[in-house]
């Protein structure tokens, strides 16, 4: 399970991203924590999308993308 | 190897929302308003049809019933939202750039590449119902810097052509994704080829008015086909005045969508 590659998720109701090596401490959730050891009744920070209507991504960062996504 | 569906109009996503209750921060034009939406694909509550196509994860077929119906200010991130406005006027309020306020009638459209984080709000002002369509596409990047573009499409002029409305084309509205949507308003009798780029592309064929041939199937109003892996899309006009939304998209090798497709195989 350690070398397994972090994941990338976006919630399909908004658009917002989740980045299991960047967590989201701005919203409580440490950097490295794994999708699967999020609570399944956590919600989108901004819209209220369920956990699983999230979608598991393989997409890129533009230039300078991660340290935003990092303080989202 | 090429794959297809069609997607009839009752077999869509039907949604009424009413500016009520929970839904009045979400939905805007309380008490009276409310919004209809038939998707094509799974988006919010309706969760029974296909996950997406390509890039493509909303196409919904909106109308906004009752001056000052919309959606309030909230925010998005990341996908590149497109809306196709067809009837009544849409006021557009969007925080990208120095932010705007824009207003749509029939014929505009506007791409909102939502990038690292932007807000909008989208409201039918007049008593006219404003109708629309969106597409939600799959960024080629996250966070981008946010952009918003808007066009007309010329309908009393360009008929009988396909025209490229968003892509790679001259006059097209850029989209950060390997995508091009195209509208064809032609009368009976009339064909047309259209040709994805690649064996890569798939077409997202959707008949907003009219009656059509689509590579052999008979499509009507608001009928919908997905063909990937073909070479060509021929399209033979049944009616007068058919109006129809072509979506070309690089089919990315996405779980959720081969996971449905293995499911539902042979349906
Ligand atoms: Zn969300």
């Amino acid at each position: 399970m350690a070398d397994e590659p972090y994941k990338r998720l976006m919630c399909l109701g908004c658009g917002f991203s989740y980045d299991e090596m960047l967590g989201l401490p701005e919203h409580g959730i440490a950097p490295g924590t794994r999708w699967a050891d999020i609570p399944d009744d956590w919600v989108c920070p901004d819209c209220g999308t369920p956990k699983h209507l999230f979608e598991m991504i393989v997409i890129g960062y533009a230039t300078g993308g991660a340290d935003m996504a990092r303080n989202a | 190897m090429s794959q297809s569906f069609i997607l009839r109009n009752e077999e869509r996503g039907h949604d009424l929302i009413k500016s009520d209750g929970s839904r009045s921060s979400y939905i805007a034009g309380h008490p009276d308003g409310f919004v209809t939406r038939a998707s094509s694909f799974n988006f919010h509550e309706y969760q029974g049809g296909r996950p997406g196509f390509g890039t493509i994860r909303v196409f919904g077929d909106e109308v906004f019933h009752g001056a000052g119906c919309g959606y309030n200010m909230h925010p998005h991130h990341n996908f590149a939202i497109c809306a196709f406005v067809f009837g009544g006027q849409l006021t557009h309020v969007n925080t990208a750039g120095e932010g705007m306020v824009d207003q749509l009638r029939a014929g505009d459209y506007y791409v909102f590449s939502a990038g690292s984080g932007g807000k909008h709000s989208e409201l039918s002002i007049t008593t006219e119902d404003m109708q629309a369509i969106y597409l939600w596409v799959m960024p080629e990047q996250l966070y981008l810097p946010p952009a918003y573009h808007r066009g007309h499409f010329d309908f009393r002029r360009r008929r009988n052509e396909i025209v490229m409305l968003v892509g790679d084309g001259d006059g097209a509205l850029p989209i950060p994704q390997d995508l091009r949507v195209s509208r064809l308003i032609a009368d009976r009798g009339r064909s047309f080829r259209y040709a994805p780029r690649t064996a890569s592309h798939g077409a997202y064929v959707f008949v907003r008015e009219g009656r059509i041939g689509c590579a052999g199937e008979e499509l009507g109003y608001r009928d919908s086909m997905g063909l990937s892996g073909v070479a060509a899309v021929d399209i033979d006009i049944l009616d007068d005045d058919s109006d129809i939304l072509i979506v070309e998209t690089i089919m990315i090798d996405e779980a959720n969508i081969k996971t449905w497709e293995s499911e539902h195989a042979g349906h």
